[in-house]
């Protein structure tokens, strides 16, 4: 094997029930090398990362060699002596404690002492702090620091560990510029001293500043690993989103009058100056990138996310929506992402959980409910909706996927809804229930609904949304007419930085 | 030392003193040293039992069963002494071992069985009361050996009263002090206390780390019952008899305390210093309403609103901080 090399995996597969993760991934890392990972959302990367860290056991056949010795597999522990430490996004810090117990006290936990050496546990901490060259108060409390300053502990902490890999989990995204340039001088230090850095982001123009090599995946399949001058960010988007799964197109048939109409819409961190207008009949995507901020304007538009600023037109007329109730009277329903914690009680039956909205209308004198008209109700929907097995007394839990998600629709449609807002509508369903699931929404739409469907899935954006809108960082950054756009213009808006349009 | 005046500490030590300043112009007698001494020894069951609850609010956990257990070692040593033996040093062992047992079996259902607690605890409780009421009856033991008696009425050392007398400093807040050292020791200096602050802060990241979660809450709920038998034989030494229902209700005052003390309720901080300042905040407002002829029912009522008062903030802080957070960095 190459002496260069820190880490090769070949041959590396993941299954779990139903779906493949990874499909015969290739990684090879030099010693001393900023390796970028990218990949669209559910790409792999993580996936990927947990294996890296022995996590997850890959499949059968898995070869990974580390520094010349060969494995199946990792355990934690095997892979943290091998000097590998991953950075997660949560830093998995102590908010509680001091400094440097935070970078140091790992330390001990290994060593298994059973008494805590103050004076060694700082000298320790400060080293690591020194190596880095950033001076932090050791013994203020953690989550007294900036989330920049967090980080950098975190690596601090890997230091300690005497990290020959670190892999960093989306490093950038809480950052201010000058704490991205800052980390930046800190992983050039680091690769001086020989110690590699695995980079996973979707910000492409980071990226091609620390990076020298990057590997791309799609879809849980290896795209390939290219140096940084026989690749450009055109390129780079087009293998990560050239993806196979492609539906049939609908769109819309005739798009009636506006009924929703939001006004720089601006919330202090979490979107700035969103405006768009919803038409009946019409289906709004709103796509990008995990953490873009479209979860939070759709909670802004139900009442779950008060904005400070901005106007939200309902029908022509001038709306507070302080309070999901209030969104519910106006007619906004909004389906979660994620269906089982916060869209359904999925130890109720399906009947309890249609009627659950409109309770209020199935109760009769002395506020006693009328359970005829609830079974009514429910059975009604579970026409209207095919939901499959026609049960209205079977508990939600044991339906699928895909019937679940219908169960959400269907008690948000009992609130009969002028405006439907749906987060990932088809998150964790297999790919035949998508498709119903699709034109279920197509259809709702054709009725007069106005719909907003926030979806990671561009394939989904594209077969069914009449209007596409792309968040980046808070921002509304690309606006396409859904009958005319392709996926490379969607991410292209959604990852790069309009400013400083990136050239290899 | 800038530090400990911007501290919680020494937000509680600044309602002590105001309180004690009120309660001193109304009733002169409160400042004077044989109340004060009178008002510790009477505490020092409160406050070594404090100690254990503070590791456990520390987790985020929380231990009901705590008054039922006391109630329960003071039962087993009194008949012990009765039937067996004086020893002054045998009845601390078989207090202490008792509670420790005891303890441990709430610590091993709540690691191991994953069961919440305020569950586990209430569970016990409620065992502990029905087993006792089975044994003592109800009644109670007065036949205390007098060997136990006398090291009852031991003394430290002597100060003067204030009135021209001497007065002399019980050992029982010898033990509390014992107590309060070493929680203070296990928090700051060994790694399982770092590890129970870990834990609060951040349990995911904690076993990530290497710390093992099981471990270390059957040994702090096994603390927990240690310092609650140790506070059984130290009320015996001071009762001088058994009374098995002396502590109903005795766990929301030792909760009261921590909590008082600053302790957050939702796991991850709290001192000794603080939990011994939220001791002496309970004993002074219950002492000081009883010098001012305050009804007892108002006693309830202010430590009752000071509580509520005091975890609101807590909620209050996390809220806004959690409300201001960043969740999108906008360009």
């Amino acid at each position: 094997m190459d002496k260069d090399l820190f880490i090769k995996l070949s041959n590396v597969s993941k299954t779990f029930p139903g779906v493949k993760a990874l499909d015969n991934i290739q990684l090879e890392v030099k010693k001393g090398e900023v390796h970028a990972l990218i990949g669209e959302n559910g790409a792999g990367k993580s996936t990927l990362i947990k294996i890296l860290a022995g996590i997850y056991k890959p499949d059968e056949g898995a070869t990974i060699i580390i520094d010349g010795k060969e494995y199946q597999s990792l355990t934690p522990i095997l892979s943290l002596r091998q000097g590998i430490v991953v950075i997660y996004q949560d830093f998995s810090l102590f908010p509680n404690l001091s400094v440097a117990e935070n970078i140091a006290i790992s330390l001990d936990i290994e060593q298994d002492n059973k008494f805590l050496n103050w004076k060694k546990l700082r000298e320790v901490a400060s080293k690591a702090l020194n190596q880095l060259g950033v001076d932090i108060d050791l013994d203020i409390p953690l989550g007294k620091l900036s989330i920049a300053k967090q980080q950098l502990v975190a690596i601090a902490r890997a230091l300690v560990y005497d990290a020959k890999m670190i892999i960093m989990d989306e490093p950038t995204s809480a950052l201010s510029k000058g704490e991205v340039e800052l980390l930046f001088k800190i992983i050039r230090s680091l690769q001086q001293r020989g110690i590699s850095i695995l980079f996973v982001s979707h910000k492409l123009e980071e990226l091609f500043e620390v990076s020298s090599r990057f590997t791309v995946l799609r879809d849980g399949k290896y795209m390939g690993t290219y140096n940084i001058d026989e690749i450009d960010s055109d390129k780079l988007i087009s293998l990560m989103v050239g993806r196979k799964v492609e539906y049939t197109r609908y769109g819309a048939d005739k798009i009636g009058e506006t009924i929703l109409e939001v006004r720089n819409l601006c919330k202090k961190g979490n979107f700035k100056d969103i405006s768009f207008e919803l038409h009946k009949g019409e289906i709004v995507a709103i796509t990008g990138l995990v953490g873009a901020g479209r979860t939070e304007v759709a909670q802004a538009l139900c009442g779950i996310n008060v904005p400070d600023s901005g106007e939200i037109i309902l029908e022509g007329k001038q709306v507070k929506i302080n309070s999901p109730e209030e969104a519910v009277k106006h007619g906004i329903a909004f389906v979660p992402e994620s269906r089982q914690t916060e869209g359904l009680i999925v130890r109720q039956s399906l009947e309890d959980n249609i009627t659950l909205p409109i309770m209020k209308q199935l109760v009769g004198r002395l506020s006693v409910i009328n359970f005829s008209k609830k079974r009514e109700v429910a059975q009604q929907w579970i026409k209207a909706l095919n939901i499959k097995p026609p049960y209205p007394n079977m508990l939600v839990q044991q339906f699928s996927g895909g019937n679940q998600q219908r169960i959400v629709i269907a008690k948000w449609l009992a609130t009969n809804p002028k405006v439907l807002i749906i987060d990932e509508p088809t998150n964790g369903i297999d790919v035949g229930a998508k498709r119903e699931i699709h034109l279920l929404i197509r259809e709702l739409a054709s009725k007069g609904m106005g719909i907003i469907m926030i979806s990671s899935e561009l394939p989904e954006v594209l077969a069914i949304s009449d209007t596409v809108l792309v968040m980046r960082r808070g921002r509304i950054t690309g606006r396409f007419d859904g009958n005319n756009v392709t996926q490379e213009e969607i991410m292209n808006k959604a990852i790069l930085n309009e400013k400083a349009p990136v050239t290899a | 030392m800038k530090r400990f005046v911007k501290s919680k500490e020494m937000g509680i030590l600044l309602i002590i003193i105001v309180i004690s300043i009120i309660i001193s112009i109304g009733n002169s007698t409160f400042l004077r040293p044989d109340n004060i001494i009178d008002m510790l020894k009477g505490n020092t069951v409160l406050g070594i039992m404090a100690m254990g609850m503070l590791l456990v609010i520390i987790t985020g956990g929380i231990d009901v069963s705590v008054g039922a257990m006391v109630a329960a070692v003071t039962v087993l040593v009194g008949k012990f002494m009765v039937n067996f033996s004086g020893n002054v040093l045998l009845a601390f062992i078989v207090g202490c071992l008792c509670g420790t047992i005891m303890g441990a079996i709430n610590g091993i259902f709540i690691a191991k069985l994953k069961i919440p607690p305020i569950v586990v605890t209430l569970g016990t409780m409620s065992i502990i009361n029905g087993l006792m009421l089975y044994y003592t009856n109800g009644t109670w033991i007065n036949d205390i050996p007098e060997s136990f008696i006398n090291f009852g009425k031991l003394t430290l050392f002597k100060i003067p009263n204030g009135q021209g007398g001497m007065i002399g400093v019980p050992i029982q807040i010898l033990f509390l002090v014992i107590a309060a050292l070493v929680t203070w020791v296990i928090l700051k200096y060994t790694l399982i206390g770092r590890g129970i602050y870990a834990m609060g802060g951040n349990p995911v990241s904690a076993a990530r780390i290497g710390y093992n979660l099981d471990k270390i809450s059957i040994f702090l709920y096994s603390y927990m019952g240690f310092v609650t038998g140790l506070a059984a034989v130290v009320h015996t030494s001071i009762m001088r008899q058994v009374d098995p229902n002396a502590f109903t209700g005795f766990e929301l005052q030792v909760v009261a305390a921590v909590v008082l003390g600053g302790a957050n309720i939702l796991g991850g901080a709290g001192t000794v210093l603080g939990t011994l300042l939220g001791v002496l905040l309970l004993a002074i407002m219950n002492n000081g309403l009883i010098l001012m002829h305050i009804p007892v029912f108002w006693q309830k009522i202010v430590v009752g609103a000071v509580i509520i008062i005091a975890v609101s903030i807590d909620v209050i802080q996390r809220k806004h901080a959690e409300k201001n957070l960043t969740k999108v960095d906008i360009e």
